[in-house]
């Protein structure tokens, strides 16, 4: 059996049929592609994802990366080397970025749906070059001209790496509690502390590092305000461009962890010999504000891993399941022949709500994705700012939700696969395993949660909300006496409906019980997700109805008699995918959106015993 | 040098095909296509050649209209320009030597390099039609002697070697490598072990819409395709029987004896 598949059919489905990435082709930025482009770029990286990258990734799971305590260097697995090679000479790190910096220029929502195949091969792989197109972006935005020309060209090449060190022992969650100093000398300053959990810290893929790290300069006022951001290079670089001295900079060790074992997860220590010079990116004390811009991007990718592992899991319990023979079918007299357990209606269940997890969460991420690019390129102000609106509160539901979500996916690919799942032999506990860590970096999806609730829900007075309702009335409402969907649209229309009610209820409550909107975060985001999603995957129905129906119509055949349509759905994957695009939208929203008005009903039934237990 | 490769357009090996109810065809609906593997190999064997001896890659592709998006993934890997004769009409090998060697006629290309056969309907027969036709010397299913974790191919060195008036290759036989000399201008066509194509890049991929791509038809060509072969009826495999448990070894070999006649 093939290990990772994707369906790419669907990813240019939520792509090009749904966000429909082909407005952004009339802007002079992306004049170049085209629609056969992005359907032969997809292509090339998916060959790459599944020759390239996805058969290291079970050899990464196996031997991790390696950490030598006597020079304190970090091997990678052996084919990594070679693979990053690649990589970076075909021009896939610096996918959207600056072309004039050395990236390739190209839109988010197609480097997201590139990085869902990248993601989906080798995950661990795969935060190396998102890790260093984070730090290179920061310098980018904050970094003055010099720093950009030393620095970002060969970042976005990859022949450098880079990475975000935020986390110390006693700063995770709170990044106000940052302790790293830095003092001023001259045009740079020295930079002293220690930093935990680094990806990408210390490794041998490339020959410098560049970390972007969070600092305090002397003096500065406590917690977040008194943060500020240096860009520190573990090797220095001369003015000319060539590797300097060593920078003092040192890993002293990497995690043992559950999962991404080829992801080396680094402790860092900056300055212990008073050498470490660090450059200012940006203002002093306005560090958070820097990282603030940049979490956008990283989250929205974190999300992206979710829904790509949920996808690769999903495509593997399915394959297995229709191989797989095991019982006889329930409702088949004595003596029937044994089934595969595709057969069995709870396999069946098991193997929908993967489908639907997977396909709708990809389907937020891409129309994220879409509505970031749009924020770039309008020049309509107006039009601008309800796209960044919009991007900023769906960044926690893209982020949280669907790695939430996700891992539920991957959980499921498991048990469809029985004990089999459980081995290491298969493909699915590693997908588990590796996915764990998207619902805690980043942000926790429980500080996902909070930012939510606290700061994207009131901005600018709801307004936010008040245009993804409408956005999502405006797709749906029209179908309400749709032939086939009508019901399902009814059930929509009463989780949207169950969603607004939630939200006013804490604009109501948050002010005399504040506690009411903070205990009911995390519900809320499960509710919003739940709601998002099943609009994504109710609207992928409506569009792929009308071609269902034209390819029915084509063979005589009516579009609503599932029997007939049955004959052409085998006959046709087209029209078989189509089919079961309605029939994942239904399911979700019989099994998945009908329980919305129960979740909003929990939220507003102010519930406080957790508070109240002594634990 | 001038290096001259073809690409065919086949189904995705990885798709289930269907056979029409009917018999006349495959179901195409929903059917993924890509470049014919052995031609990518020769793809790559084209590009390896130009880099070291300097000229052009030009890609040749026979079919429909979407057979332009297999062209174009042969210039995204790095080919320079790119040709398609255009019909709908189903081609058959020897109509492909003969529109090739109007092309040839064209083009005069020192080294014509193609798939040693297709992978959807497995004929191996056009590389050698057209070198007859054209009277030219033909290597078929090149190989070579470095293997393919070997640094030569890491740094990318072609297989076939050019000297002056002359191409070697090293050809798969059965049971073996065979070595063989031929004159310029020649055939050679690409087995498996002659290199690992690369990955077409990103600017690769941005570049190939802009090389000079020319569309001809079979007409232009003065070529008549009308097919000397014909498929009469498809027919998929006989589905596998489901085994049988026979109680002992005794019983297994007496039906293998008498039922299957298999001993
Ligand atoms: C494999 C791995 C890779 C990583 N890579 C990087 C990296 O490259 N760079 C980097 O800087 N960091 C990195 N991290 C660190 C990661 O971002 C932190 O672990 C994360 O932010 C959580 O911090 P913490 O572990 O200290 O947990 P804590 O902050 O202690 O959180 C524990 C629990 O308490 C909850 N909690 C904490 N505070 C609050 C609050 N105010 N309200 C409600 N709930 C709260 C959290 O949601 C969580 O459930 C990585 C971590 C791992 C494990």
């Amino acid at each position: 059996m093939a290990e990772f598949q994707c369906d790419v059919r669907d990813l240019k489905f939520a792509l090009l049929e749904q966000a429909r990435i082909e407005k952004l082709f009339d802007h002079p930025r992306f004049e170049e592609l085209d629609r056969d482009t992005v359907e032969a770029i997809l292509d090339e990286a998916y060959k790459f994802a599944r020759n390239q990258m996805a058969p290291m990734n079970p050899i990464g799971d196996r031997e991790g990366a390696s950490f030598d305590p006597a020079t304190g260097k970090v091997t990678m697995p052996a084919p990594f080397k070679e693979t990053y090679d690649l990589y970076t000479a075909n021009g896939w790190l610096g996918f959207v970025h600056n072309p004039d910096y050395g990236g390739q220029g190209m839109p988010y929502s197609l480097g997201m749906a590139v990085n869902d195949l990248f993601f989906g091969g080798c995950l661990s792989f795969s935060l190396g070059p998102l890790l260093t197109t984070g730090a290179a972006h920061l310098i980018e935005t904050f970094g003055n001209d010099e720093l950009k020309k030393i620095y970002l060209e060969n970042m976005y090449t990859g022949k450098w790496t880079g990475t975000m060190c935020l986390t110390e022992a006693g700063a995770g969650s709170d990044v106000g509690a940052v302790r790293a100093r830095a003092r001023k000398e001259g045009d740079y300053y020295l930079i002293e502390g220690e930093k935990i959990f680094i990806s990408f810290g210390e490794h041998d893929l490339s020959e410098n590092i560049i970390h972007a790290v969070l600092a305090r300069t002397e003096g500065a006022p406590k917690g977040t305000r008194g943060i500020s951001l240096f860009l520190v290079p573990k090797t220095r670089v001369n003015a000319d461009g060539t590797l300097g001295e060593d920078n003092d900079v040192k890993c002293t060790g990497i995690e043992h962890k559950m999962g991404i074992h080829a992801s080396p997860t680094c402790t860092l220590t900056f300055g212990e010999n008073g050498r470490c010079k660090g450059w200012l990116l940006g203002e002093e004390n306005k560090g958070m504000r820097a990282m603030f811009q940049m979490m956008n991007e990283a989250r929205i990718q974190v999300g992206l891993q979710g829904a790509s592992l949920a996808n690769a899991a999903y495509q593997y319990s399915l394959q297995y399941a229709k191989e797989r023979v095991q019982g006889k079918d329930i409702l088949a007299g004595k003596g029937s022949p044994d089934v595969t357990i595709d057969r069995h209606p709870d396999v069946r269940q098991m193997l929908l709500q993967q489908k639907a997890i997977g396909e709708g969460t990809r389907a937020l991420l891409l129309r994220t994705g879409f509505f970031l690019d749009m924020a770039e390129v309008s020049t309509d102000p107006e039009e601008k700012e309800r796209y960044n609106g919009l991007v900023e509160l769906l960044t926690p539901i893209a982020k949280g939700y669907s790695t939430d979500q996700g891992f539920k996916a991957t959980e499921l690919a498991i048990q469809v696969l029985g004990g089999y799942g459980y081995l290491s032999e298969y493909p699915v506990e590693q997908y588990m395993r590796d996915m764990k860590i998207a619902s805690i970096y980043e942000g926790t999806n429980g500080i996902q949660a909070l930012d939510l609730i606290g700061r994207k829900l009131p901005a600018r007075d709801g307004a936010d909300m008040k245009n993804l309702i409408g956005m999502m009335t405006k797709s749906v409402q029209p179908h309400a006496s749709h032939p086939l969907l009508a019901a399902d649209v009814a059930i929509f229309t009463k989780a949207r409906d169950a969603l607004v009610a939630g939200a006013t209820h804490f604009a109501k409550v948050g002010r005399d019980r504040p506690l009411s909107p903070i205990l009911n975060a995390t519900a809320f985001l499960d509710l919003m997700g739940s709601v998002v999603v099943g609009w994504l995957l109710l609207e992928q129905a409506l569009i792929a109805w009308p071609r269902f129906e034209d390819i029915c119509r084509a063979k005589n055949v009516d579009a609503l008699d599932s029997k007939a349509t049955r004959g052409i759905c085998e006959e046709d994957p087209d029209a078989a995918y189509l089919h079961d695009k309605i029939k994942v939208a239904q399911f979700n929203a019989r099994r998945n959106l009908a329980l919305c008005p129960a979740k909003a009903a929990i939220l507003q039934a102010g519930d406080e015993s957790a508070m109240e237990a002594m634990l | 040098m001038k290096i001259l490769v073809t690409v065919k357009r086949v189904e995705d090996p990885e798709a289930k095909i269907k056979v029409k109810p009917d018999g006349t065809g495959i179901v195409t609906e929903g059917i993924n296509y890509k470049v014919n593997p052995f031609d990518e190999i020769a793809v790559e064997e084209g590009l390896r050649l130009r880099d070291a001896h300097g000229g052009e890659v030009v890609i040749v592709s026979c079919g429909s209209e979407a057979s332009t998006t297999e062209v174009r993934s042969a210039l995204a890997m790095g080919a320079d320009r790119g040709i398609l004769v255009k019909t709908d009409q189903t081609l058959d090998p020897d109509a492909v030597a003969r529109i090739l060697v109007k092309l040839v006629e064209q083009e005069s290309p020192d080294l014509v390099i193609m798939g040693k056969q297709a992978v959807d309907d497995d004929q191996n027969q056009a590389g050698q039609r057209f070198a007859q036709y054209m009277g030219w010397g033909q290597a078929t299913q090149a190989s070579k002697r470095a293997n393919l974790e070997s640094e030569d191919e890491k740094a990318r060195k072609p297989g076939l070697v050019i000297s002056g008036e002359t191409v070697e290759v090293t050809r798969e036989v059965d049971g073996g490598l065979e070595d063989v000399r031929l004159k310029l201008p020649a055939l050679v066509s690409a087995d498996l072990r002659l290199n690992l194509p690369r990955y077409a890049s990103l600017p690769g991929i941005m570049k190939a819409k802009k090389k000079p791509f020319q569309n001809l038809t079979p007409e232009e060509l003065g070529v008549d395709i009308t097919p000397k072969i014909t498929a009469k009826r498809f027919l998929s495999p006989p589905m596998r029987q489901a085994g049988e448990m026979v109680p002992d070894v005794p019983t297994l070999i007496k039906k293998l004896a008498e039922e299957a006649k298999a001993i």
